[in-house]
């Protein structure tokens, strides 16, 4: 492949080229929850499915939108969405779960990202840690109206995506509390693994990206209580299809 | 509690929201341009004006260039009970479609200053508060003004990355062009990471003056004044929606 036709070629990773996906794509980490997304909407079909990136494009009340996973972490995250970028992705939302570390947070509620911090190291390889990874204002602005109309709950701050699950979760060796303290006291919502290297990569490209994550309670908290994850999931991904919407009625669907 | 050792202020003397010029003779110009304002206190840098716009209460602080000196000036503005700042200021244009005299609205600062931190690691990002982000912007559009909203760059060493400098500043800019930062300036990366963390709001509304692609042109004096105070008015609109939303 020359330089010159990396954005009409088929794409290395996700196996699609110009055409294959909507302006606006979700990006769950999890393969197993793009049939999640399709199971959602009016229609969608299959697009490719290859490593751990599948996609499936469809439509909502007319609106196209597309769902392409990509895996754990930011690695396979960067290629997904440098991938999407060049075959036409001009909204970028990912959609996933999240390790809540503020008292607040419970589950049902929806924590939308501002700004997320670089606590991986794939950004860096684009650009040094000064760079602030920001979520893209208009899509934070369509996530919370999306949230308001669909009656949930939300936050809005600042999320950690780090690499290291088994350092930072309460399965963790050592004493996570510890680990994660800092984070508390500067007021960080939840921990996750993708959107810091998304927001910065977006920005540096001037494409649209946010994030909305289903919280639980605070992983520095005891729970008993049953936890109606999936329900909680299908919420978020609704929330997520309705602010690609309301892009698309906002003319930012380009 | 005493008056604040820098700002020479104490709880009373300002009103929740506060401008931050970095400029000092700049406290003065923008309090003329609130409905009525009174001198409040001048030490070193510090010059602080309160008043009101539109039945809001408002004060200016200038604090200098810098953000070493504008983290102390937030550390003892939120000790005298301010929880909302606007900084106002001028920058230097990275961007061939930033034009000088336009409307730059911050969404995120790239952390290029030493004062962030000492507070904070690197990974953490410099954001500003959406709701202040987005007041700005409508009151920029109900003045007929298209604002540039996006990242720009905080940094220290002014004669290491203007077009003043001495050696090939567009080296240094480089990174920073390609991955469309607006426009360089000094203090905002300090004041949205200390802001966010002590849950207090904050925005910046920035005016270019110089352009790095363009180091022949430089704004007018007259130019200038106008864009200040059109900046100052954008943000005293901003200040009412806040108020109209949030009380």
């Amino acid at each position: 492949m020359t330089s010159q036709d990396i954005h009409s070629e088929k794409q290395h990773h996700i196996d699609m080229k110009k055409g294959d996906v909507a302006p606006t794509v979700l990006i769950p980490g999890d393969p197993g929850r793009v049939e999640l997304f399709a199971s959602l909407m009016d229609e969608a079909n299959k697009v490719a499915e290859k490593r751990e990136y599948i996609t499936y494009t469809g439509k909502k009340d007319g609106v196209p939108i597309s769902c392409t996973s990509t895996g754990l972490g930011c690695p396979p995250t960067a290629i997904g969405v440098e991938e999407l970028i060049r075959i036409g992705a001009k909204n970028i939302i990912r959609i996933g779960t999240c390790g809540a570390i503020q008292p607040f947070l419970e589950p049902g509620h929806m924590i939308i990202a501002t700004g997320a911090v670089r606590g991986e190291h794939t950004s860096e390889e684009f650009i040094n840690m000064e760079y602030p990874a920001v979520a893209d204002y208009r899509i934070v602005r369509a996530l919370i109206d999306a949230c308001e109309k669909l009656h949930l709950p939300y936050h809005l701050g600042i999320v950690r995506s780090h690499d290291a699950f088994y350092l930072e979760s309460p399965w963790a060796l050592g004493d996570y509390r510890k680990r994660l303290q800092p984070w508390v006291d500067m007021g960080v919502l939840a921990l996750e693994n993708e959107s810091s290297a998304i927001f910065v990569i977006s920005g540096m490209q001037g494409i649209r990206a946010g994030t909305i994550l289903a919280s639980g309670y605070s992983i520095l908290e005891e729970h008993e209580e049953k936890i109606h994850e999936e329900e909680n999931i299908c919420k978020m991904v609704s929330a997520a299809i309705e602010a690609a919407k309301l892009l698309h009625e906002r003319g930012l669907a380009k | 509690m005493e008056k604040q050792h820098h700002i020479d202020l104490k709880p009373g003397d300002v009103a929740e929201t506060v401008f931050l010029p970095g400029d000092v003779h700049r406290a003065k110009f923008i309090a003329d341009l609130f409905d009525e304002a009174e001198f409040v206190a001048h030490k070193r840098q510090y010059v602080t004006y309160t008043g009101t716009y539109k039945g809001t209460k408002v004060s200016v602080t200038s604090t200098g260039i810098g953000c070493p000196a504008l983290a102390i000036a937030v550390e003892e503005l939120i000790n005298v009970g301010a929880k909302n700042f606007i900084r106002i200021g001028t920058c230097g244009a990275l961007q061939k479609q930033v034009r000088l005299g336009d409307v730059i609205i911050a969404s995120g600062a790239v952390r290029g200053d030493g004062t962030s931190r000492e507070y904070f690691p690197l990974e953490y990002p410099a954001v500003a508060d959406f709701d202040t982000l987005e007041a700005l912007i409508a009151a920029a559009k109900e003045r007929g003004v298209n604002p540039h909203v996006g990242i720009i760059r905080a940094h220290d060493s002014f004669y290491a990355e203007s077009i003043l400098a001495g050696g090939d500043y567009l080296v240094k800019d480089k990174p920073w062009i390609d991955s469309g930062v607006l426009s360089t300036e000094n203090e905002s990366s300090t004041l949205f990471t200390l802001a966010t963390v002590r849950k207090c709001r904050s925005g910046t509304i920035l005016i270019p003056v110089g352009h790095h692609l363009f180091p022949d042109e430089m704004i007018s004096t007259e130019q200038l004044s106008d864009a200040i105070k059109l900046e100052t008015l954008i943000a005293l609109d901003a200040t009412v929606k806040l108020k109209q939303k949030f009380g």
